[in-house]
């Protein structure tokens, strides 16, 4: 197919023709005589304007090249169809699991290929956006048809630590789509478990899954706890191996950066090991717990603790005096626990508030006080309604719907053995939500703050359920106490997670703040960040490491104090699952074209460039004609020169 | 010659080289002093070439008194007299021969030079002239490789001719000859009357030898495809479409010309030769004219 307004241009053909016949403005060139030449023309007459047209391949040739550039000019086309739309979206995974990285694999570059393969997919003028994402977008090209451009960022992307988040990506397509509705999303990745966004997108999504191992064991979870009094401190290390064949790998623990402690985990297939260590000193500030040799993914086989301070608050336990729950809360060095039934309640209130000695924490095991305590607190299996919400029928033998892997309330909580005999269900007031439910949404768990106190509940009773038996519940316990009671290294948590940014108040006087960042392989880099109004906001980390934040100043008091320690690790299961996902989850996300045209997009195959190289090929062969060498002039360049004549003999 | 003057247009080799060779002189002439040339006059030398009776007057040292005793009678004996020539280089100083790549005047001349320093070697008479607006200016016949630098300083004058006129030229310098040997014509006979001007100078007693100087690109010449030829000599312009047809009915026609220039002096014993202004002038002396019998 062509556009035919553009054959207008055959007329330039005649008029070649014409050009030829016409008798032109020649070009003056003297020679010694035109003796000979006179003879030889004496047939032409000279001064008519028009001369018979006779062959040359010059002619032949321009007009070769007339037909040609008009034919270009005309854009020919076949109609095929493209699986990509004029404007493309390319989404390169960078998360952590892209990193994966095997003797057979290079993730990272097998996605860098892919992408370029996409870009040399794309239509005729189409246009392409690279973005690459990880927790959040970066755009590294907008729109442009320079596919050079394109492949240059494309070559440019390297792995994160990160964990995979689309959200930001795909809202960025939704947007471009939103402008150009001739729009593809192409995603490459390894779709190993990234966060979609809830509502999807208005174009089409394409999916370029990349990957093939699943061979990788990661630290799944790390926790240091201070027991009183003890020498030592319990570290909680999970390893979790999501891969489909059994792992052997061994676990080394530093503390402060020396070995305390080695062994071999043998950790099942799809499943995690934990272990408990006893042996870390107490007095250890840094605990780094690592997995020796290497799998898949390197980021997560190194993880971090910061050992919290010895600091203890007064917890009420109010009861009926269940022994796991005790033995739970007691274990928690944080806590100096106290118990009373619930008669002594009110007398325990008074004595503390006349003692000066408060409680910071309230565990109301089936119990509600009539008024809200003055502090934090746990309800557990309440029979009457509270601040916590409103609390109705009973459930029996609920079942756990699958839990949010990022929820940090059930950070190392594992909850897929545990059982329930009957739970109650609770309407949450505002400020609270579910952090375990039934499939059909009624809490079990959940947690918030309400008029700045912070709230739980555990909505069933301990002893109807086998919870208190398993090693999910000192966790849940340990998890809910930290939420409850957010522990802190100064003015950081103790622990964060990979591209969370944070914002806290530091002392006024501070202007500026060095943050060090120790990495996995113990090197260190420095940053200075400015501290307006007294409030610091520290950007995410980007990399598995101890974090430390310095004040800068003047003041010899202030200066070079450490304002807060963090522990920041990868601790994501989606992306230590290195085994590429499903796709069809992300293509799901976007719009199903329309019409019955079968797949893909129509597009335009344009042949207006090989014209084009053939009319420039032609122009060559036509300066070539014109300017063609005879065969002294090749005798000239190539072959023996003669002494001349007029030249000096030797 | 001496070493110390330096020759303008050869060195000192090529020049030794040159008196290897002398003009050739098919016709005996008739000189008037004893030169190194056989000559049709019997006279006095020590090569024998007849006897004749003796009649009253003639000289009685050349009587050949063995035969007088065998025979009794008197017999003269006659010696084959050698005599010098006048070699005549004439040189067409044309605009159009101002032309080429080489040049076609600046090859004339050094030709006419080497031909001319050939003759004074030879002890024969040189005269040289160029032919230029109808007329033929030159220098007095010279004799001795003294006078060769004469001779050269001469033929590299510039010269200002515009038109040849070779007939009327070359019939001023037959008009006013002098002496008789081989005569040189250097020219392109580029001139509506070049055969006019050969049967003039065939017409003397001299022996004609005809140098067609071409340029190369006049043998074969290279066209734009839609050219105006302007005559380098009369300003006339010739419009052509230098296609190959045309380029092909050009060589076709030069080729033509120059057998019918080589018939015509060829028929008046003169000798044609066709001589591209790139031709190596060693190569033009030692073997084309050679073989052409022009030089020997």
């Amino acid at each position: 197919m062509i556009l035919p307004l553009a054959l207008i241009g055959l007329v330039s053909l005649p008029v070649i023709v014409a050009f030829y016949m016409l008798r032109l403005r020649r070009r003056d060139m003297p020679v010694g005589s035109t003796f000979l030449w006179q003879q030889l023309i004496r047939d032409v007459e000279a001064n008519a304007p028009w001369q018979r047209l006779r062959f040359s391949w010059l002619l032949l040739v321009q007009l070769l090249i007339a037909l040609i550039v008009v034919l270009a000019a005309a854009r020919p086309f076949t109609a095929t169809r493209s699986d990509l739309a004029a404007n493309v979206v390319l989404i390169v995974d960078t998360s952590a699991s892209m990193a994966t990285r095997t003797a057979d694999e290079d993730r990272l570059a097998l996605a860098r290929e892919r992408a370029a393969e996409v870009v040399g997919r794309l239509p005729e003028g189409g246009r392409v956006t690279v973005v690459a994402a990880a927790d959040t977008a970066n755009v590294l090209v907008s729109e442009t048809d320079d596919r050079d451009a394109a492949l240059e960022a494309i070559d440019g992307l390297t792995p994160t630590q990160l964990p995979g988040d689309l959200t930001d990506a795909f809202a960025l397509s939704s947007a471009l789509a939103a402008r150009d509705s001739d729009s593809t999303i192409v995603v490459v990745t390894d779709a190993a478990g990234d966060r979609l966004p809830d509502v999807g997108v208005g174009a089409p999504v394409i999916v370029e899954r990349v990957g093939a191992t699943d061979a990788n064991q990661s630290i799944a979870a790390l926790s240091a706890l201070r027991r009183s009094g003890g020498a030592q401190l319990d570290l909680f290390v999970a390893v979790a191996n999501p891969s489909e064949a059994e792992a052997v790998r061994r676990l080394e623990v530093y503390a402060d950066g020396s070995l305390v402690d080695a062994r071999e985990l043998t950790i099942p297939a799809g499943q995690r090991t934990e272990a408990l260590i006893t042996t870390v000193p107490a007095g250890a500030a840094t605990v780094e717990a690592r997995l020796a040799g290497s799998d898949a993914l390197a980021a997560d086989d190194r993880a971090f603790a910061i050992v919290p301070a010895e600091e203890r608050t007064r917890a009420l336990l109010v009861g009926g005096g269940n022994a796991y729950l005790e033995n739970a809360l007691a274990l928690l060095p944080r806590l100096e626990l106290y118990a009373v039934g619930a008669a002594g309640y009110e007398d325990a209130l008074e004595e503390a508030a006349a003692d000066g000695t408060p409680y910071g924490l309230f565990v109301f095991d089936g119990v509600v006080p009539d008024e809200a305590p003055p502090g934090a607190a746990i309800y557990i299996d309440p029979g009457e309604d509270g601040d916590f919400g409103t609390v109705g029928a009973r459930l029996d033998g609920p079942a756990i719907d699958r839990t949010d892997p990022e929820e940090p309330l059930l950070r190392f909580v594992d909850l897929t053995t545990v059982h329930i005999g009957r739970a109650r269900t609770i309407e949450l007031a505002d400020g609270m939500r579910a952090i375990v439910a039934t499939p059909r949404a009624a809490p079990l768990v959940a947690a918030g703050e309400r008029d700045g106190r912070r709230l739980a509940v555990i909505g069933f009773d301990l002893g109807e359920s086998d919870l208190p038996l398993q090693v999910a519940f000192p966790l849940l316990m340990s998890n809910i106490v930290d939420f409850l009671l957010p522990a802190s290294e100064g003015i950081l948590p103790s622990s964060m997670p990979l591209g969370q940014s944070f914002s806290a108040s530091v002392d006024p006087r501070v202007e500026r703040v060095s943050v060090v960042t120790t990495g996995a392989d113990g090197s260190g880099t420095a940053v200075e960040i400015g501290v307006v109004g007294g409030q610091l906001t520290l950007p995410g980390a980007d990399s598995v490491g101890v974090r430390e934040v310095r004040a800068i100043s003047d003041d010899p008091d202030l200066g070079g104090r450490i304002l807060g320690r963090t522990a920041v690790n990868l601790f994501s299961a989606d992306e230590s699952d290195v085994a590429p996902g499903d796709p069809l989850r992300i293509s799901d996300m976007g719009r199903v074209p329309e019409g019955d045209d079968g797949p893909g997009q129509p597009t335009r195959a344009e042949w207006w460039w090989p014209l084009a190289l053939a009319a420039l090929l032609l122009l060559a062969v036509e300066w070539l004609l014109f300017h063609r060498p005879t065969r002294r002039t090749l005798a000239r360049a190539f072959g023996r020169r003669p002494l001349p004549l007029g030249g000096r003999a030797r | 010659m001496t070493t110390t003057e330096r020759a303008p247009f050869f060195d000192e080799t090529f020049l030794r080289r040159l008196e290897q060779l002398e003009l050739a002189s098919r016709r005996m002439t008739a000189g008037r002093m004893k030169g190194e040339r056989r000559s049709v006059r019997r006279g006095q030398s020590v090569e024998f070439a007849d006897y004749r009776n003796y009649a009253a007057g003639d000289d009685l040292r050349q009587l050949d008194w063995n035969a007088y005793a065998r025979l009794e009678k008197l017999f003269v004996k006659l010696f084959v007299e050698e005599e010098d020539v006048t070699v005549h280089i004439l040189v067409d100083a044309s605009r159009s021969m101002d032309y080429g790549e080489p040049n076609k005047l600046d090859a004339a001349r050094r030709a006419a030079a080497a031909l001319g320093y050939l003759g004074l070697a030879s002890m024969d008479r040189v005269s040289v002239a160029f032919l230029g607006d109808g007329q033929a200016s030159g220098l007095r016949p010279m004799r001795g490789k003294r006078r060769a630098m004469e001779l050269f300083r001469f033929l590299s004058q510039p010269r200002t001719e515009r038109l040849t006129g070779l007939a009327s030229a070359a019939r001023a310098y037959a008009g006013r000859m002098r002496g008789s040997g081989p005569l040189l014509l250097i020219s392109d006979l580029m001139d509506p009357g070049y055969l006019d001007a050969l049967r003039d100078l065939a017409g003397t007693r001299s022996q004609l030898s005809v140098l067609h100087l071409l340029a190369p690109d006049e043998i074969e010449p290279e066209i734009p495809p839609d050219a105006r030829l302007v005559d380098n000599e009369t300003g006339h312009s010739v419009e052509v479409s230098g296609d190959d047809d045309l380029v092909e009915r050009y060589r076709a026609r030069l080729a033509e010309w120059q057998a019918e220039i080589s018939a015509f002096v060829n028929k008046r014993g003169g000798a044609y030769v066709q001589v591209p202004s790139d031709l190596d002038l060693a190569d033009l002396l030692f073997d084309v004219l050679r073989r052409r019998r022009v030089v020997e």
